[in-house]
């Protein structure tokens, strides 16, 4: 066996706390070493060449480099061993950045000890390793993405426009999401519904995407390559073939319900249509409200109405089952309830508004027609407050975050508004304003210039109701003083928060969240647009609150991982995966109950006696090593981490060897081994 | 939870419009009309009819308030009630055909 180790300075971050020539000399004399040497960054081109000189110079078999974290850069030195030609799992990465320098940078003496000891143990496992070879698994090239607004829409032409077939699944009877909603957006102004509803129009239109609304996921089997999805369609009881979107059904309907997509401000029919550029240009029956039951079907006004004769009141949910190889999630973000902020009177006074709301009674398509109105008494408010981070950067509230766009909204509701009512007032309560974005600081800048806005560096503590008046008390920390302002209406910006149901979603795919239900990526750097569930893949304001072009972004990222995905046939998985040794395995079934993946079926042998044994579906297995460790026969082991290699990297850190393997019988016949481990 | 609120484009939402006809003699007061009336209109009169029932009437300032659904008619054992739509539109249909 021939070991080469390669040691990294990393500039000063390692060599500035170990001594890498002792290190070096003191490595050189370990077994199986036939060469060692230090480096100023391995990970640098030279740096790699390097290796590869020395591979091939020294007829290396095995390779450990001690440096950083493997997770930063194990991939490009297996790369580079490969090249050397050696397979790329024959390297052992010794951390001695984040586990020996950076945690140990007074102590010189201690940590160069503990660097000898980690590349020692890379040594002793490297010895034991085997080549592998990649695990290949079919790959379907067709991809889920679930939540039609903005970063889904985005998603979905990107991959369609790729030449991959796409299933786009929407919850509501409409695709757009909460961009539809806006009314002009910042900082540009440009009208919200011009820019997206022809992009909605294209998706829906785009012969490789299936289009999947009023829909949602009901089951997720299966990994990446080939997940079985099944979509539940709720019934809309109007043909959507025959349907041409007239609107005489709700023209005739009897009864008024508030309308969600103008946050209840407006109201719909019980046959509706969200809003009229809504794609699917269909209508719904909302069954909640529609006079008839599903037993009693008497009010039959839109029937009649209906020319096409759209209408279907014995229409049923319908199931589709779909097979994708990857999936994108773009649920996108709900605002934090309006009842939570009890101290300013939400849910409580009606001129007490959201950000959405206020978008709803500045859109001219909206239920005012773009004329602001209070949704108490139908006046026009002369006064607004406007509430920045009203729940947001506030630990109390449970929101500790800051949910970005606020800053940026209110400084366009404040604007609009103006423009709305030039005679108005507008009043901006901040703690700090953020505007970090591309002409984000002079457009709010140019707001905070406008004649009637007045911003206020401060918070406030209580709003209150005072005859019609709602009155606001806060600080304006800038001048000292407390002050008390008499508004017609008071605007919240209130926590973007996960969109409801994506807590379940994630759950269902095994996609981890952070503390506040957001999708987490695998690296916040490196890797923003992947979940750590291979396959799944994040965009827009699911994983963090997000501006548009933000959404339109890393929704754009998250196609192009898609795409890489999708352009081979087949699927190369990483090899570090459950194998069971069938000689050793007695069938208890211990590994499949634990296995997190469903990874493990324990199936029938075909000799006489039929006995069991563990079978591990490749495609199925992360690697994770639970079943290694639920055991008892030694019989199933990770590849790349198996017992006699994680053994032998302990006893070489213990400076120990197995001296004796003692096998007491316990009282009841159980076998309890025990490895006894002795100080050379 | 949002109380207090109206609905800011009450103005641009036309319901349809019905008239309720009652037939008093035929009723037997099973009270299904009253029951099933989604928007709640009808009530039972104090008079009796000829065969000594209460009989449904509209409740006294709800009469411009049926939307003409017709379950009244539809869940009347004794067709004693049946409803006239009134709503413009929809006679201007019918008059077309
Ligand atoms: C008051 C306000 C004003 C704003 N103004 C601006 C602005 O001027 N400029 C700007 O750049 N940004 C603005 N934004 C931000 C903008 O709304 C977001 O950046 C954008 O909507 C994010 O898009 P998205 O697709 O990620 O999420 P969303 O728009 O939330 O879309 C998510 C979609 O997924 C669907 N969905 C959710 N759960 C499921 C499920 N389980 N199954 C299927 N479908 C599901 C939803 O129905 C929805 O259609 C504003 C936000 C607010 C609150």
């Amino acid at each position: 066996m021939r070991i080469g180790v390669f040691i990294c300075h990393c500039g000063r971050n390692i060599a500035g706390v170990v001594d890498i020539k002792a290190l070096v000399d003191r490595v050189s004399t370990l077994e199986n070493v036939v060469y060692a040497t230090n480096e100023m960054y391995l990970c640098s081109d030279p740096g790699q060449r390097k290796i590869q000189e020395v591979i091939k110079e020294f007829k290396l078999d095995r390779v450990v480099v001690a440096a950083c974290s493997p997770k930063m850069h194990g991939a490009t030195f297996a790369r580079a061993i490969e090249e050397a030609g050696l397979n790329p799992y024959l390297i052992e990465i010794a951390n001695i950045r984040e586990q020996c320098s950076w945690v140990h940078q007074d102590l010189r003496k201690i940590a160069t000890e503990k660097a000898f000891k980690l590349i020692k143990a890379a040594v002793a496992k490297v010895a034991l390793a085997k080549p592998l070879e990649p695990v290949y698994v079919p790959l379907t090239r067709k991809v889920l993405i679930i939540g039609g607004g903005v970063a889904g829409i985005q998603a979905a032409l990107d991959i369609a426009n790729g030449g991959f077939e796409v299933y786009l699944v929407e919850k509501s009877p409409t695709i757009g999401g909460h961009m539809a909603q806006l009314d002009e957006t910042f900082p540009t102004l440009d009208c919200s519904a011009c820019i997206l509803t022809p992009r909605m129009v294209e998706a829906a239109r785009h012969p490789n995407i299936h289009l999947y609304t009023y829909a949602e996921v009901k089951q997720v089997e299966g990994v990446v390559g080939s997940y079985k999805v099944t979509i539940e369609q709720k019934p809309r009881y109007v043909d959507p073939e025959k349907c041409t979107g007239c609107g005489d059904c709700a023209e005739v309907c009897p009864v008024i319900v508030p309308n969600e997509f103008d946050q209840g401000l407006g109201g719909r029919k019980a046959i509706y249509i969200p809003f009229p550029q809504a794609v699917p240009a269909v209508y719904t029956i909302d069954l909640e409200h529609c006079l008839n039951t599903e037993k009693l079907i008497v009010c039959e006004q839109c029937y009649k109405a209906c020319g096409p004769k759209a209408i279907n009141y014995l229409m049923g949910p319908k199931e589709i089952e779909i097979e994708v190889g990857a999936i994108v999630l773009a649920t996108g973000y709900d605002l934090w309830p309006i009842e939570n902020l009890r101290e300013y009177g939400g849910g409580e006074y009606p001129d007490v508004i959201n950000g959405l709301e206020f978008e709803r009674l500045l859109c001219s398509s909206g239920p005012t027609g773009g004329v602001v109105r209070r949704p108490s008494d139908g006046k026009i408010p002369k006064r607004v407050v406007f509430i920045q981070c009203a729940g947001s950067r506030d630990p109390k509230h449970g929101c500790a975050y800051c949910s970005k766009i606020c800053c940026m909204y209110t400084a366009k509701h404040a604007l609009l508004y103006k423009h709305a009512v030039p005679d108005g007032e507008a009043y901006v309560f901040f703690i700090d304003v953020r505007a970090a974005g591309k002409r984000y600081e002079e457009f709010v800048q140019r707001v905070m210039g406008t004649d009637g806005i007045k911003y206020l560096r401060g918070k406030v503590s209580k709003v209150f109701q005072r005859n019609d008046k709602l009155v606001v008390w806060g600080v304006d920390t800038l001048s000292g003083v407390a002050v008390e302002i008499e508004a017609d209406m008071v605007v919240l910006a209130l926590p973007i928060v996960p969109s409801q149901g994506t807590k379940e979603l994630a759950q269902m795919l095994k996609a981890p969240t952070d503390e506040y239900g957001f999708l987490s990526e695998i690296h916040p750097k490196l890797r923003p647009v992947e979940s750590s569930m291979m396959g799944i893949y994040l965009a827009g304001a699911v994983q963090a609150p997000k501006d548009i072009p933000d959404s339109v972004s890393q929704a754009s990222a998250a196609a192009s991982k898609v795409l890489s995905l999708f352009s081979n046939k087949q699927l190369a998985l990483d090899p570090i995966k459950a194998e069971v040794d069938l000689e050793k395995c007695v069938g208890c079934g211990e590994c499949a109950k634990v296995c997190p993946f469903g990874a493990i079926t324990m199936k029938k042998r075909l000799d006489k006696k039929k006995r069991k044994y563990a079978e591990v579906n490749k495609a199925l297995c992360q690697g994770c090593g639970c079943c290694m460790a639920a055991c008892r026969k030694e019989a199933i082991q990770v590849e790349g981490f198996t017992l006699p290699q994680l053994r032998a990297q302990i006893y070489a850190i213990l400076d120990a060897k197995p001296t004796k393997v003692e096998i007491k019988k316990k009282e009841g016949g159980n076998e309890d081994k025990t490895a006894i481990v002795k100080p050379r | 939870m949002r109380t207090k609120r109206r609905l800011l484009n009450l103005d641009k939402l036309t319901k349809p419009k019905g008239k309720v006809v009652f037939i008093p003699e035929r009723c037997k007061e099973c009270g299904l009309c009253i029951e099933y009336c989604p928007t709640q209109i009808l009530e039972y009169s104090t008079e009796f009819n000829e065969k000594g029932y209460h009989y449904p009437i509209i409740k006294p300032g709800k009469e411009d308030e049926c939307v003409g659904c017709g379950f009244c008619q539809e869940v009347c054992p004794d067709f004693a009630i049946y409803v006239e739509l009134i709503e413009p539109k929809l006679q201007s249909n019918d008059a077309k055909e």
